[in-house]
């Protein structure tokens, strides 16, 4: 008996020298070309590249490459992407998201872009160690009570969305009557329930409508907006189905302006003669300090048409490719260590302070949204 | 009771029930001549949406049309016609001509199969991002009739009015012509009007020809109207043009037209009042729900529909 327990004993020290030994870092230094060699790996990119919400992964892959290109040209190292397409459908993003993990090239996953893409991903990125870092993902439940441990977000949550929105439809635009309008989605659900309870418990007189995310017409919502409704809020991922909101509401004559969620903003498809848009990161067009960042992008790609998602997905590759060139720092990595160094890293970010996650793989501090104001489709910052 | 509500729906399930009239007419034109249901259908709808927004963008685009607003519209649907005209006679000869005397499931199946097809090569070539006509930019929203409660924006008028046009030519076509007694003929008994010496196949090709290119100008005033297209639309344009097509009598033209304004009329009227008469407890998203109850009320109590007849046969 005695001699079992010895064994068993032996049998767990041996076990943990053996995974130390894999995850401790020898003291050498990698030299840059041993540095390169371990960067030759892949991150993976899990986001909407087509369908509904195809404007804004297309967006984020693009600002993805960008800063891919400009780590790679700044550090010496080797990165590549490996894309994954979403088309905004969790099944689809299941089985992106299995591709991604099995890969072995890949190192850590940018995204994914929505919710409902985390959600269906995150435990399989756990069980497989695989860091998966969103630049766009706000659903409060993420995060809440930690479900997925890889996961980690460089933008603030709904949590910090839902109060600003309601605060500033309440104070600012002083409405008393609003309208509230989810997509029906994983997304639009909790974040449109949190507008309305907090609305209420300010007094503003709420109503609740729904719409399909594949909707094209929402006259017989609109139909259902009195006139004497300031506000119809309204939080969709698809910034042309807020477009076609604002329209129908100035075809009958209603004089609510729309104020979208993050999942419509885009000044090239969301362009209502009056309304309002929030937004995750600053749009980095409307900074003066970020000439140089926006210039250099503008030398990547041929035609500028970017608004705020892809200096956010830029932030959290930039995450990703710093923690994975650290671990590279003794010439060798795997994804455990990469995990582990984005959870306790620091990254100079360009769209705010420096990215620093909490114990939840929150942005630490919370963060802000930005509310811009749309004039006859010219977006401004508000706040 | 909230007048400007009441009219505003009117108009709204009007419009919508006027794209569903639309294509319940090419199900039903097809069925009463093949027995056969067109699955793919909607498809062909999206089809013509997607040539609209390539003559639209060819033409200049919403923004700078090189040539004047009406002549773009006209020119959209009808290459939009011609174009899904031809599709439907391909999908005829390729899809379910081989298959005419094959059990009646055969052609069903190969139908569901052309509408994936149909909608994966318009997913290759295009991608799944949503397209928009911007038709706001060809004819801004404010003009139309305001006229008290009633708000409509002229392209909705040009929505409802084309396809009335349609409506009444294609009746004209199915009562006063050569072509219509033969379609006619074809659809009461195929073999005695093979028989009677007319070119059956000749026929059916000219019946997809025209079901399919009314679904063309469907797709088009579907984008003129709405704005948004994409690859997967036909498939809730189709099947809410079925629910019509089978509510009005399926096989019945004047019941393709009724059940078309009467679905889309019920899809307005259960978003704006389903939460008035559930007291709250079902809001707008149920709305559906109230159209294809419509349907399943239908099956129950009058499968053949309000205008179809019931088949009898003799034994």
């Amino acid at each position: 008996m005695r001699k079992g327990m010895i064994a068993v004993a032996l049998a767990v020290l041996a076990s943990a020298a053996v995974v130390t030994a894999a995850v401790a870092k020898p003291s050498a230094t990698a030299t840059p070309a041993q540095v390169a060699t371990c960067t030759n790996v892949s991150l993976g990119f899990l986001g909407p590249l087509t369908g509904p919400a195809g404007f804004l992964g297309q967006e984020q892959i693009s600002w993805l490459k960008f800063g891919v290109q400009k780590y790679n040209k700044e550090n010496g190292t080797r990165f590549a992407l490996v894309e994954g397409d979403t088309q905004l459908k969790a099944p689809v993003a299941l089985t992106v998201g299995r591709k991604l993990a099995s890969n072995s090239k890949v190192l850590a996953v940018i995204g994914g872009s929505e919710s409902q893409a985390v959600r269906v991903t995150g435990n399989l990125f756990e069980r497989t160690s695989l860091a998966n870092v969103s630049g766009s993902a706000t659903a409060v439940d993420l995060t809440k009570g930690r479900p997925y441990r890889s996961f980690f977000r460089v933008v603030p949550n709904d949590g910090v969305q839902g109060p600003q929105i309601l605060n500033f439809v309440s104070t600012n635009l002083k409405a008393k009557n609003v309208v509230v309008i989810d997509s029906q989605d994983d997304y639009s659900l909790p974040l449109a329930s949190a507008i309305t309870r907090g609305l209420r418990a300010k007094g503003v007189t709420v109503s609740r409508e729904s719409v399909s995310a594949d909707d094209t017409d929402f006259s017989s919502i609109v139909a259902n907006v009195g006139s004497n409704v300031n506000v119809v809020v309204f939080a969709t991922q698809v910034a042309t189905a807020a477009n076609t909101l604002s329209n129908q509401l100035r075809e009958q004559g209603k004089r609510a302006t729309v104020f979208g969620t993050d999942g419509a903003y885009s000044p090239s498809q969301f362009k209502p003669r009056n309304g309002h848009v929030s937004i995750f990161a600053p749009d980095l067009h409307f900074d003066p300090k970020a000439a140089k960042i926006i210039g250099e992008y503008r030398k990547f790609v041929k035609k500028d048409t970017s608004g705020a998602f892809g200096p956010a997905t830029y932030q959290a590759g930039w995450v990703a490719m710093s923690a994975i060139r650290k671990a590279c720092a003794d010439g060798r990595t795997n994804r455990v260590e990469v995990t582990k160094l984005v959870r306790s890293s620091t990254t100079p970010s360009i769209i705010g302070a420096p990215t620093r996650f909490d114990a939840k793989g929150d942005l630490r501090g919370g963060g802000q949204f930005t509310i811009y104001r749309i004039t006859n489709g010219k977006y401004s910052p508000v706040r | 009771m909230d007048w400007d509500k009441l009219v505003q729906l009117i108009v709204n399930g009007l419009t919508l029930g006027s794209v569903y009239a639309l294509v319940a007419l090419g199900f039903s034109m097809v069925y009463g001549i093949l027995k056969l249901l067109n699955l793919a259908h909607g498809d062909v709808l999206m089809v013509g949406a997607f040539i609209g927004w390539g003559v639209l963008g060819w033409l200049g685009g919403a923004q700078d049309p090189s040539v004047a607003v009406w002549l773009l519209i006209v020119l959209m649907v009808l290459v939009a016609m011609v174009g899904c005209g031809f599709l439907g006679v391909a999908i005829e000869r390729f899809a379910y001509r081989p298959l005419r005397r094959a059990p009646r499931i055969a052609p069903l199946i190969s139908a569901l199969g052309v509408s994936f097809f149909i909608q994966n090569s318009v997913l290759l070539l295009f991608g799944a991002n949503f397209r928009s006509y911007e038709a706001i930019d060809l004819v801004d929203v404010e003009v139309g009739i305001h006229w008290g409660p009633l708000n409509v924006w002229i392209l909705r008028v040009v929505v409802f009015a084309s396809a009335a046009a349609m409506m009444i030519g294609l009746w004209i076509l199915v009562t006063r012509t050569k072509l219509g007694k033969a379609m006619r003929a074809t659809a009461f008994d195929r073999e005695a009007a093979a028989m009677m010496g007319i070119d059956v196949d000749r026929v059916i090709v000219k019946t997809f020809f025209i079901g399919s290119a009314l679904a063309g100008a469907a797709g088009v005033l579907v984008g003129l109207v709405f704005g948004q297209i994409n690859h997967f639309m036909g498939f809730n344009y189709g099947l809410k043009g079925f629910t019509a097509a089978v509510v009005g009598g399926i096989g019945s033209i004047p019941g393709a037209m009724f059940g078309g304004l009467f679905i889309g009329l019920a899809e307005a009227f259960s978003v704006g009042y389903i939460e008035d008469f559930t007291r709250g407890r079902l809001g707008s998203a149920f709305s559906d729900l109230v159209v294809f109850l419509i349907l399943v009320l239908f099956m129950l109590l009058r499968p053949q529909g309000i205008f179809g007849k019931p088949d009898v046969k003799k034994v």
